[in-house]
């Protein structure tokens, strides 16, 4: 019995995302956190109970409210040897650290010319939270994946959030690590024995025969239940889970469609020069004599996240949204 | 009022054409003499040069596709009149209006997702019988897989004896609509190297068969075949040649028939005549067409070049013509004045080694001669048995212009020439 509830622990996806920080610090002394309210108030979003009692305050701590201030200390630390973990309350504020997490820390092994890395993490909660509205909503993915030199993560469930971070936290290059506010309370199975998951290697959620369905992160979520409604219907679809942006894993993405013929491309950032237009440029390229239909895309709304709750809902890539593009790509509209 | 442009007659023989590229757009301003379009006809590439000066208002005819000779094509707004389509419908609509034959599915030319279309190759379904179900016609995989399903239905419907009811109308009944408007081919799994393959026909393939299958079924042929002494003419041939070489003249022995089959037409007119349903139309000039073979690399197939006025020129004139008549042919193709009108035509399989063959009449032509080569072989000439060079040429003829003895005669006018080549110099 004992060792039938050990293989299905289940937990929180915050507790993934802690067990996989204090793993690697206990591991690792170089490795810290610092955010606001990561300390104290054991993060404005619990992630980090418990941290400051067992790592003390000189490896998790409190900063001002000054993004570009901790997130630049933290990246001058990485350059000087240590492994920070900077815990962004909400990604949307990352924006006013736009200069160092973008325009240096991904920069910085290629301009020194290799005499400097920068092995840090940035992490935080990306996209709508559910009446948060337009500046506290943001997805950055598909401003930040264009730069290079970076790497960028979105964990589905708390298996991969904790897979996936320790992975991050052992990389020697920048992570954005894109977590969701709608999904650190959901449950999941995550194994008491040590685990990573490599980036660059796509999950199939469900498999299918009539339509590839290709997202990241919380609008899976919608992704499956689309695919459960589009069931009742005869349309089997199949569900990549990218798990990595940067890497992207193409090839398992095109080896599905190659058998699938037809792909919707799931994405929670507004449509316009996104990952979901990347994806589907790269399909476009790869499958272009596999593909019965151009590559159908579900985006946000291209307009400013609102904040009442039906017309959030109505904006989001929300799974109404996602049978319409799988009927069309598919001929079923 | 608008110029209307229509579908030239680029040929004697055009009757239908392509456009193979527009060089205007709709809005453009165009003065005569500008270029239009590319034009494919039955056996050349045309462009299309403007005789008006105005406003491009229309193009009707979308590109790749082959309407009559006298359809419309494109429109004109006469200069000044430009301040009139302010009130009449814009081009744009018009345009779309008139393109709606791209709807339908044309060979080549249809709307195929780009997986059916690698399914049909796979399936070898010519997509041409393909009706498609997703938007404007577009040929989808859905279709291509109903039409393999169905067409292996019925073959394995056809094998086995015991299959039961439901299992027929499960998987005979097609969802949405994909018809083979013929039937398709057997799907028996051989090697690649095995397969039947079909190619769609190029224009002049089209017109060959056409105008051949015409030729054949409505002109009563009868052939007359005689062989001539060639010792005469080679020896000539050779002389000239030699003798002349430095002026760089390289007569060939075709170059001699033509002169000789012209003025053997000259003398025998119902060799210079077409047959005209109540009447016979005798030509004036002496127009005589040559056969040129045309190589793989541009798409096969055989065009036939004219000698205009061959009767009044010179083995000189005409060998020249000849030349740079068969290297345009093969090079670039030729302009079509430069292969229509002809009165009678010459086909030389001689080259190839072939003896003697038979042609078909290549109307409105009332006779073509088939021609082979000049052999070695024992022949009697004065009661001896002597090694001689002789040629066999065959004559196909329209019975209903010309009889068995004016053909006769023609080809003893042809024998007196060809056996005593010096009438043909002087």
């Amino acid at each position: 019995m004992m060792a039938v509830a050990t293989a299905e622990r289940v937990i929180e996806f915050r507790d993934a995302l802690n067990e996989a920080m204090s793993e690697e610090m206990r591991k690792d002394n170089r490795v810290y956190l610092l955010g606001e309210e990561v300390a104290e108030y054991n993060g404005a979003y619990k992630v980090s109970k418990g941290m400051l009692d067992e790592f003390g305050a000189r490896r998790v701590i409190d900063t001002p409210i000054s993004e570009s201030g901790f997130a630049g200390m933290a990246i001058g630390s990485a350059m000087r040897g240590l492994r920070p973990i900077v815990e962004f309350m909400s990604w949307s504020f990352s924006l006013v650290a736009a200069d160092p997490i973008l325009n240096n820390a991904p920069k910085m092994l290629y301009m020194s010319g290799g005499q400097f890395g920068c092995p840090i993490v940035f992490r935080g909660n990306d996209g709508a939270g559910g009446q948060l509205a337009s500046t506290h909503s943001w997805c950055v993915e598909s401003m930040y994946a264009n730069v290079p030199g970076l790497k960028m993560a979105i964990p589905y469930d708390a298996y991969d959030a904790k897979g996936l971070l320790k992975t991050a936290i052992q990389d020697d290059n920048p992570v954005f690590f894109l977590e969701s506010e709608r999904l650190l309370s959901t449950t999941g199975h995550v194994p008491v024995e040590e685990y990573t998951i490599p980036f660059g290697q796509a999950l199939t959620r469900r498999s299918g025969t009539d339509c590839t369905i290709i997202s990241f992160g919380r609008p899976l979520h919608f992704c499956l239940e689309a695919a459960d409604e589009l069931a009742k219907e005869g349309i089997e679809c199949e569900v990549i889970d990218g798990r990595t942006i940067r890497p992207l894993d193409i090839d398992s993405m095109v080896a599905s469609v190659k058998k699938t013929n037809a792909c919707v491309v799931v994405d929670q950032s507004w449509s316009f020069a996104s990952v979901g237009s990347e994806i589907a440029s790269q399909i476009h390229a790869c499958c272009f004599d596999d593909l019965d239909n151009h590559v159908f895309r579900v985006h946000s709304d291209d307009v400013p996240t609102p904040y009442a709750h039906n017309l959030e809902q109505a904006y989001l890539p929300n799974s109404r949204k996602i049978c319409e593009a799988v009927r069309q790509a598919t001929y079923n509209a | 009022m608008p110029i209307e442009i229509t579908m030239p007659r680029l040929s004697d023989t055009m009757e239908v054409g392509t456009i193979l590229h527009w060089h205007v757009q709709v809005g453009d301003e165009v003065s005569s003499g500008d270029l239009l379009a590319d034009i494919e006809t039955d056996k050349a590439t045309m462009e299309l040069q403007s005789f008006d000066d105005g406003l491009v208002e229309s193009l009707t005819v979308a590109v790749g596709e082959q309407v009559d000779v006298g359809t419309l094509i494109a429109t004109l707004l006469e200069e000044g009149a430009a301040a009139s389509t302010e009130s009449s419908p814009a081009p744009e609509e018009k345009h779309e209006a008139n393109t709606q034959p791209a709807q339908k599915p044309i060979a080549g030319g249809a709307r195929v997702s780009p997986v059916a279309r690698r399914l049909a190759e796979e399936h070898r379904i010519d997509l041409s019988t393909v009706q498609g179900s997703g938007p404007s016609g577009r040929i989808i995989k859905r279709d291509i897989l109903q039409l393999v399903a169905t067409t292996s239905e019925t073959t394995s419907a056809a094998q086995t004896t015991q299959i039961s009811a439901t299992e027929v109308v499960a998987t005979s009944a097609p969802v949405s609509p994909a018809q083979p408007v013929k039937q398709v081919q057997a799907l028996a799994p051989t090697s690649p190297w095995q397969q039947d393959r079909t190619e769609p026909l190029s224009n002049m393939r089209q017109i060959i068969a056409k105008r051949l299958v015409e030729s054949k079924q409505t002109i009563p042929h009868y052939q007359v075949t005689m062989d001539f002494d060639m010792d005469p003419l080679i020896e000539m041939r050779k002389t000239l040649n030699e003798q002349l070489a430095s002026a760089s003249v390289k007569l060939s022995v075709n170059d001699f028939l033509v002169r000789c089959c012209a003025l053997a037409m000259s003398t025998n007119p119902a060799f210079n005549a077409s047959f005209g349903g109540d009447c016979i139309l005798y030509h004036g000039p002496v127009n005589v067409g040559i056969a040129i073979a045309l190589p793989e690399e541009r798409g096969g197939g055989l065009v036939v070049a004219t000698i205009r006025n061959a009767d009044q020129k010179s083995l000189r004139t005409i060998s020249q013509e000849s030349a740079y008549l068969s290297n345009k042919a093969r090079e670039t193709g030729l302009a079509p004045d430069e292969m229509g009108d002809t009165t009678f035509t010459i086909s030389n399989l001689g080259m190839f080694g072939v003896d003697n063959f038979t042609a078909i009449i290549n109307p409105p032509n009332s006779a073509i001669l088939a021609v082979g080569a000049a052999i070695e072989k024992p022949v009697v000439r004065g009661g001896e048995l002597a090694v001689g060079r002789e040629m066999s040429a065959t004559l196909s003829l329209d019975h209903r212009v010309i009889d068995g003895a004016m053909a006769a005669m023609y080809l003893k006018t042809l024998k007196e020439l060809i056996e005593n080549p010096a009438s043909l110099l002087v």
